[in-house]
């Protein structure tokens, strides 16, 4: 099993930007905000026609509920194994030129990213297509978990499959 | 196991066979009130564990039921063998992105 990067503090590795260490590989777990730009920036080659960047925001009110932040926690070292099975199927499946995923943890706010997902391609059909199975597969399949800060300070941890959070939230 | 993992992530140190110390996340953390168990393992399956753990744990039945397994960091299936001091997780229903 890779070691896991996770970029603990913004500006923790020489010549880092926030949230994306230059030298880090194409999936990353970070605790910074995330730079969406910077994340584009990462998957952009000559011969990409079409290139794709979906941010992930959390969602201040889900059916007249109101979120005052998500917390998100991970089994590391295994999501980030996942996050790189995923970037390699997808980069073979759509054929795409560059892909990037990077998911934060910790507290995010409300409009603050919790993951950004790049892509690009040939042609913009792929890039997008890309973008969402990516994103359809994390949050199905990687051990990555978020828990609702509410407004009358109540946590709770979102189990797909509850009777209780019905459908998903954030994200 | 890297080096390099969080505080979270490290397991407490098992003596070597009869134990097993299993890693707790999320809403199962919760129930538990604990981000890991020890659990006394003379060898067994993943099945085996789902039942063990459950047996003195009741609570949780609902969600370990909707959860996986990682063995050694892959996820595990119920047939799969589990050494004493292998690195064990439970992986409840996930809610990344």
């Amino acid at each position: 099993m890779p070691a896991p990067r996770v970029a603990d503090q913004p500006g923790s590795e020489p010549g880092a930007t926030p949230s994306l260490p230059t030298e880090a590989g194409p999936c990353l777990l970070v605790r910074a905000p995330i730079d969406g730009a910077a994340v584009l920036a990462r998957v952009s080659a000559a011969d990409a026609g079409g290139n794709v960047l979906f941010l992930g925001s959390t969602r201040g009110v889900t059916d007249g509920v109101t979120t005052l932040s998500l917390d998100y926690e991970a089994h590391e070292p295994l999501a980030l194994a996942m996050l790189e099975e995923l970037r390699s199927a997808a980069m073979a499946r759509f054929a795409l030129c560059g892909c990037a995923i990077v998911h934060r943890l910790g507290r995010v706010g409300v409009g603050e990213a919790s993951i950004a997902i790049a892509a690009s391609a040939p042609h913009r059909r792929e890039a997008f297509a890309a973008a969402e199975w990516l994103l359809e597969r994390v949050k199905a399949e990687v051990p990555i978990w978020k828990c609702e800060q509410g407004e009358d300070g109540g946590r709770t941890w979102v189990h797909p499959g509850d009777m209780r959070s019905g459908a998903e939230r954030g994200g | 196991m890297p080096s390099d993992l969080t505080p979270f992530d490290r397991a407490p140190s098992t003596a070597a066979g009869e134990r097993l110390v299993v890693t707790l996340f999320a809403g199962m953390a919760e129930i538990v009130g604990a981000r890991h168990v020890e659990i006394e393992w003379q060898g067994g399956t993943v099945a085996d564990l789902r039942r063990d753990m459950v047996a003195n744990r009741p609570a949780i039945g609902p969600l370990l039921a909707r959860s996986a397994v990682a063995v050694a960091g892959r996820y595990a299936a119920d047939d799969r063998p589990i050494a004493a001091g292998a690195e064990v997780a439970i992986i409840p229903p996930v809610s990344g992105g």
